[in-house]
């Protein structure tokens, strides 16, 4: 497998070739579910690749790339996999539906027809009130069923067209932004006024959005992660030989306090955005940037020993009430952090240590929900109030039909997927909500199982290492710190996704990269992906020329070069 | 294209068996494989790619005329050890991450209790069930246009199961939730039973016998007539066939209607009705103190031990097992007095003294012996006497999961080495440690007697099962016996049921049969919630401390409720029936409960089912009870 462009081209084809095979199935147990999916979407998605490879063709050709190929293939690979299972989920009639009852009836109407025109006799059928023909199998085309309403019109103006278009454009000006050194020597000296200037648009998402989304159920301010990425490397490269010069450990005031004010800042907005996933994404990409660029031992356990004392400090006061009571004092310690804590992050905790039991009523951020539930239905409220043991059955329900809903439900389908999937359109991921972009993974590991699964936890690897990669070769200390700033923010986004989905993690409302259509999040994961093949071209092109005892250093290596 | 995969699939699974038909399934799941075999394929070549072009430590713009090991360190420089670090360390958290999905996927099903308990809540299975049809569930008669669940189309072309007689059967066929019933045990499919896309394409598709009707031994007759017989009642009616275990008519009240249930928050109400409780079948899953009836047992016992020709004293002091212990007296008080009687005069006027007296006499391990050919539990300690397990090996049926949704709860007996003679004396009569029966244990011990050849056949409820026996219990001579001494409770001089089925032996049909009266203690019940009402008790140690904190039921020990039961077995010479009735609070058994039986016996005659027998009625008549 050599990195070269042809090579690549065809490992794209393989990718079109193999995509028809799993479109074409969805297409078929659409059919036999009663309902037509979408030829024209499923060309308009092939089509993608139309501009993929023309983008391959001018990295290749006019760009004359020389970096690692691996990156793009894999992020298309992932991206190729996010297709398919949007198509699957937006094809089918109940995931889309207003009301979802109806879409489900018909489907199962449809499938139990079927059953009965292939295998009852003709007694039965006529008892059904059926034409009494004798049972026979029926060709997939003889079923009825519901035409697909998507017009070329609506493939043209839907987003699912424009926002991967718009991903590509982004793609191709962050390469060639980041390709020309002016530029990252101007992103390395300004790096301080580039994060402030991103917290502008962010103070106006933070008073304009409400729970945490903005826009519908997008959440806008994804882009902004580069900049601040960015303004943080810059100030590491500038100052790391400083910050390692440590008095008994710790850095100096002068040099670690503006560090320290730049990491806080995005974290602020987040904060109020109530986006804890980019949060937990951001310390750990931070802290690793920063372990990465100073390494000095006590610093390096300083830091683990405050990562581990935060989480433990979370843990305990998000534990569920009868877990804490099992260790003497932990239940005092617990209650202040507890009450401390926003209710968003005791829920999650709580979802994901205790997922499958609810919490009791009277816990603080369970109260509302609990009530809102019961006063909406009236019966229920009646039947609680007759007595405990009632009680505990309908908090059971409505834990289970609101918070618990999704994660359990998700949880379900990966079971029900075990090794192979149960094939693509023949399980039911339509019935975890938001599966087509922060659950991808559930729905992929329904339909296509744990072997699903392991290509895309394999593939993210592989992005991650060549990443890394990048970074090592890398030979001035901005460009180092970028990619790896990059691929660690995508890998620990990805690992915080798949983690919280498999209950590993709390749940967070983070996207899987690449994988997840949803909003701008593939809009933030093509421009990533430019800026590290645009390090990655850099990287072979300083190999070059290393490699040439004779020629002179030239302008690449004006940056600040390495320890 | 149908065609090319076709082929594919041919050429791939070549099995010896004849190939299975072409389930149009296999296309999208041979799709879907291929689809992620090849993606792994590219993987694999990604990987091999990437792990192919690994290059040496960067080397720094140094002369090149430095020794290699200078020129290595300083190449490696110690930010790249970080990143490699943080490289293995990816690597292994992703690692650990994927082998949470490889336990959400394989173990969890099996191995995670709190998984297994609410995966009732996955919204998958209530999919599974609606988009599988069923077969139809047909009673004795197997004819389509009475079928007792079955599929209906209205006029939008949506599909209904519909169940024409819905109460009546509710605890047989059960509903989607709770307990599964024969609905579920027939026709149900767990999730985790779907097959994943390799087996699809196998071939080996979910094996739902949707095309299957199922015949039931079920008279859609008797049961009705069970149905209007109990209404307003709390009880239950067995209706068995003793020759062959069928079972015609199985019935509770107060039941529920399966249509209602399809509403959670009906089933979640009815679920927490304490005092009817609705959803129990009384005739498979209550306890009751059998009383009277339990002398049946004890009957059998004696003739299996060959005390049957005992003769005991009952007097007017009562019977007194021990010094000290509560004399033993019958139900009419002090005044009741039998004098010296056999066991046939005992059987007829049902002494409660003579049977204690039996029962002391027998002893634990004839009991034991008795009870387990009868299918009774029995235990040594009282502890373990009241587990209340379920008994599904005790149907002959086609599939464990039919046995367990049909599972009657064991009925129990204690029969340790400490039983004191007091106790011996109260399980003779049917109280004591004889409380714990079910009126579907109780039809059993009829049937043992009824059976011409004295075996106890295990109940059955599909039709086409070929008959199974549970023990020989008793030598055909000896049930002979035992079904004439019955006959003397229905028709004798002095039986206790001879007036409620006078006319019924004025028909011509002979009976046989077993009046019980039970007295239960029961809780007592707030009239507007319906629950029980408690107490709440503090268990302290001699410091103060709490050792425990619990909820008592108030027991309402001034008005026992008393329990009417009545065994019945017709016609006599060769018993085509065998019924057990019991009403809760019905009082004496032959007021409110040998009526029902009555009721009963002459709708089995109007359906046809003594006409069999009275054929052999000629050869084989009922020798005269020994004296």
């Amino acid at each position: 497998m050599k990195n070269r462009a042809s090579s690549h081209l065809l490992l794209l084809l393989l990718i079109v070739g193999f995509e028809i095979a799993g479109y074409f199935a969805i297409h078929r147990a659409g059919l036999l579910r009663g309902y037509e999916t979408s030829i024209i979407g499923a060309v308009r998605d092939l089509m993608m690749f139309v501009p993929l490879m023309a983008l391959v063709l001018w990295l290749s050709r006019s760009m004359r790339f020389a970096g690692n190929w691996i990156l793009f293939t894999t992020a298309i690979l992932l991206f190729s996999i996010g297709l398919l299972v949007q198509y699957r989920l937006y094809s089918d009639p109940e995931y889309n539906a207003r009301n979802k009852a109806i879409a489900r009836e018909e489907k199962m109407d449809a499938l139990r027809t079927r059953y009965i025109m292939e295998n009852y006799d003709p007694a039965k059928k006529q008892m059904m009130g059926l034409p009494p023909t004798p049972a026979q199998p029926l060709s997939i085309e003889q079923l009825p069923h519901k035409p697909s309403n998507y017009t070329v019109w609506n493939a043209v103006t839907s987003g699912y067209t424009w926002i991967p278009v718009f991903s590509f454009i982004a793609f191709a000006v962050a390469y060639w932004l980041c390709g020309r050194d002016g530029f990252l020597l101007w992103l390395q000296r300004n790096s301080f006024i580039i994060v402030l200037l991103t917290l502008v648009p962010l103070a106006v998402a933070v008073f304009t959005s409400s729970a945490g989304k903005a826009l519908g159920n997008m959440t806008p301010w994804e882009p902004s992660k580069i900049p601040f990425l960015v303004g943080f490397a810059g100030i590491l490269t500038a100052r790391y030989k400083d910050l390692a010069e440590t008095y008994w450990g710790i850095p100096r005031a002068r040099d670690i306090v503006p560090l320290l004010v730049m990491a806080m800042l995005p974290f602020v907005p987040f904060f109020a955005l109530k986006d804890f996933g980019q949060m937990l994404i951001f310390s750990g990409a931070y802290t690793t940037l920063y372990l990465v660029a100073v390494r000095r031992w006590p610093q390096l356990l300083l830091f683990v020993g405050s990562v581990l004392l935060v989480i433990s400090i979370l843990v305990v006061g998000a534990l569920p009430r009868d877990v804490q009571e099992k260790v003497p004092l932990l239940p005092t310690i617990a209650r202040p952090i507890g009450a401390a804590l926003p209710s968003r992050i005791q829920q999650r905790f709580h979802l994901w240590l205790d997922g499958f039991d609810p919490p009791s009523p009277e816990v603080s951020w369970w109260k509302k929900d609990y009530q809102d539930a019961l006063n909406k239905d009236p019966r229920l409220k009646e039947l609680a109030e007759q007595s405990p043991a009632m009680q505990k059955t309908v908090n059971v329900d409505i834990w289970f039909d609101k918070l618990a809903f999704q994660p359990a439900q998700a949880v379900f389908g990966i079971a029900s997927g075990k090794t192979t999937g149960r094939g693509l359109g023949l399980g039911y991921p339509e019935v975890i909500p938001i599966a087509d972009s922060d659950y991808v993974y559930a729905a992929i590991g329904e339909e296509m199982g744990v072997a699903g699964g392991a290509v895309v936890i394999l593939s993210i690897i592989i992005f991650v290492v060549a990443g890394v990669r990048t970074s090592l070769e890398a030979r001035d200390m901005f460009t180092k710190l970028c990619a790896a700033g990059l691929t660690a923010f995508m890998g620990f986004q990805a690992l915080v996704n798949v983690g919280g989905i498999l209950r590993a993690l709390p749940m967070t409302g983070i996207t899987l990269p690449f994988v997840s259509h949803g909003g701008f999040s593939l809009i933030t994961s093509f421009a990533m992906l430019g800026m590290l093949m645009a390090f990655s071209n850099r990287n072979a092109r300083d190999r070059v020329i290393a490699d040439r005892p004779t020629v002179k250093p030239t302008s690449s290596l004006k940056l600040e070069a390495v320890q | 294209m149908n065609f090319i995969l076709s082929l594919l699939l041919l050429l791939l699974f070549q099995s010896p068996s004849p190939t299975p038909p072409l389930v149009p399934e296999r296309v999208p799941a041979l799709l879907t494989l291929i689809y992620v075999g090849g993606l792994a394929l590219i993987v694999l070549l990604l990987l091999i790619g990437l792990l192919r072009s690994r290059r040496p430590a960067v080397n720094a713009a140094v002369p090149q005329d430095l020794p290699k090991d200078v020129k290595r360190r300083l190449g490696s420089t110690s930010t790249n050890r970080g990143l490699r670090a943080l490289r293995w360390l990816f690597v292994l958290l992703s690692l650990t991450i994927f082998s949470f999905h490889i336990y959400w996927a394989h173990y969890a099903a099996e191995r995670n209790e709190k998984f297994q308990e609410l995966s009732y809540k996955d919204l998958r299975a209530r999919r599974l069930s609606e988009s599988t049809l069923r077969g139809w569930i047909l009673d004795r008669s197997g004819r389509l246009d009475q079928a007792i669940a079955y599929y209906r189309r209205d006029s939008s072309g949506e599909i209904h199961r519909e169940y024409p007689l819905d109460k009546a059967l509710a605890h047989i066929l059960g509903s989607d939730r709770g307990d599964p019933g024969l609905e579920r045990a027939l026709f149900g499919v767990e999730s985790g039973a779907m097959p994943e896309a390799l087996q699809v394409v196998k071939g080996q598709t979910l094996e739902f016998k949707g095309n299957q009707d199922v015949r039931l031994t079920i008279d859609r007759n008797l049961q009705l007539a069970a149905v209007d017989q109990l209404k307003g009642k709390h009880g239950a009616v067995v209706v068995l066939n003793p020759q062959n275990g069928e079972v015609l008519a199985l019935y509770s009240e107060p039941s529920y209607s399966l249509k209602d249930v399809e509403d959670e928050t009906t089933w979640i109400r009815l679920e927490a009705n304490e005092r009817d409780k609705p959803l129990v079948s009384r005739a498979l899953g209550a306890y009751y103190i059998p009383g009277s009836t339990f002398k049946t047992v004890t009957m059998t016992a004696a003739f299996l031990a060959g005390l049957q020709d005992t003769e005991f004293t009952c007097s007017s002091s009562g019977f007194q097992a021990s010094p000290g212990s509560n004399p033993i007296l019958d139900d009419g008080g002090p005044g009741e007095v039998h004098g010296r009687i056999g066991i046939d005069t005992a059987f007829e006027v049902s002494c409660n003294q003579y049977f204690a007296q039996m029962g002391v006499k027998l002893g634990p391990d004839k009991l034991k012996q008795a009870a387990q050919l009868l299918g009774i539990g029995t235990y040594d300690t009282p502890s373990e006497a009241l587990r209340g397990r379920k008994e599904p090996e005790l149907w002959n049926a086609s599939t464990d999961a039919v046995k367990r949704a049909l599972a009657p709860r064991e009925a129990t007996i204690v029969t340790g080495k400490q039983l004191t003679r007091y106790d011996l004396a109260l399980i003779g009569y049917g109280q004591g440690y004889a409380g714990q029966m079910t009126p579907f244990q109780m039809a059993l011990a009829a049937s043992a007697i009824a059976n011409t050849d004295g075996k106890l056949m295990k109940p059955k409820i599909e039709f086409n099962r070929p008959p199974e026996v549970f023990k020989q219990v008793m030598p055909a001579q000896t049930a002979a016996t035992l079904r004439g001494i019955m006959s003397l409770v229905t028709g004798g001089p002095r039986g206790t049921a001879r007036g409620v089925f006078a006319p019924i032996k004025a028909a011509g049909i002979n009976t046989g049969g077993k009046t019980g009266t039970a007295q239960k203690v029961v809780p007592v019940y707030d009239p507007k919630t319906g629950e029980p009402k408690t107490r709440h008790r503090i268990e302290r140690d001699n410091r103060g401390n709490i050792i425990r904190e619990y909820d008592e039921l108030i027991m309402d020990q001034e008005h026992p409720r008393i329990d009417a039961w009545f065994l019945c077995i017709a016609p006599l010479e060769r018993p085509q029936i065998a019924i057990a009735v019991i009403v809760e609070g019905g009082g004496y058994g032959s007021k409110s409960a040998a009526p029902i039986a009555a009721a009963l016996v002459l709708k089995a005659r109007d359906s046809g089912y003594f006409n069999v027998s009275n054929n052999q009625a000629q050869q084989s008549s009922p020798p005269k009870p020994k004296r």
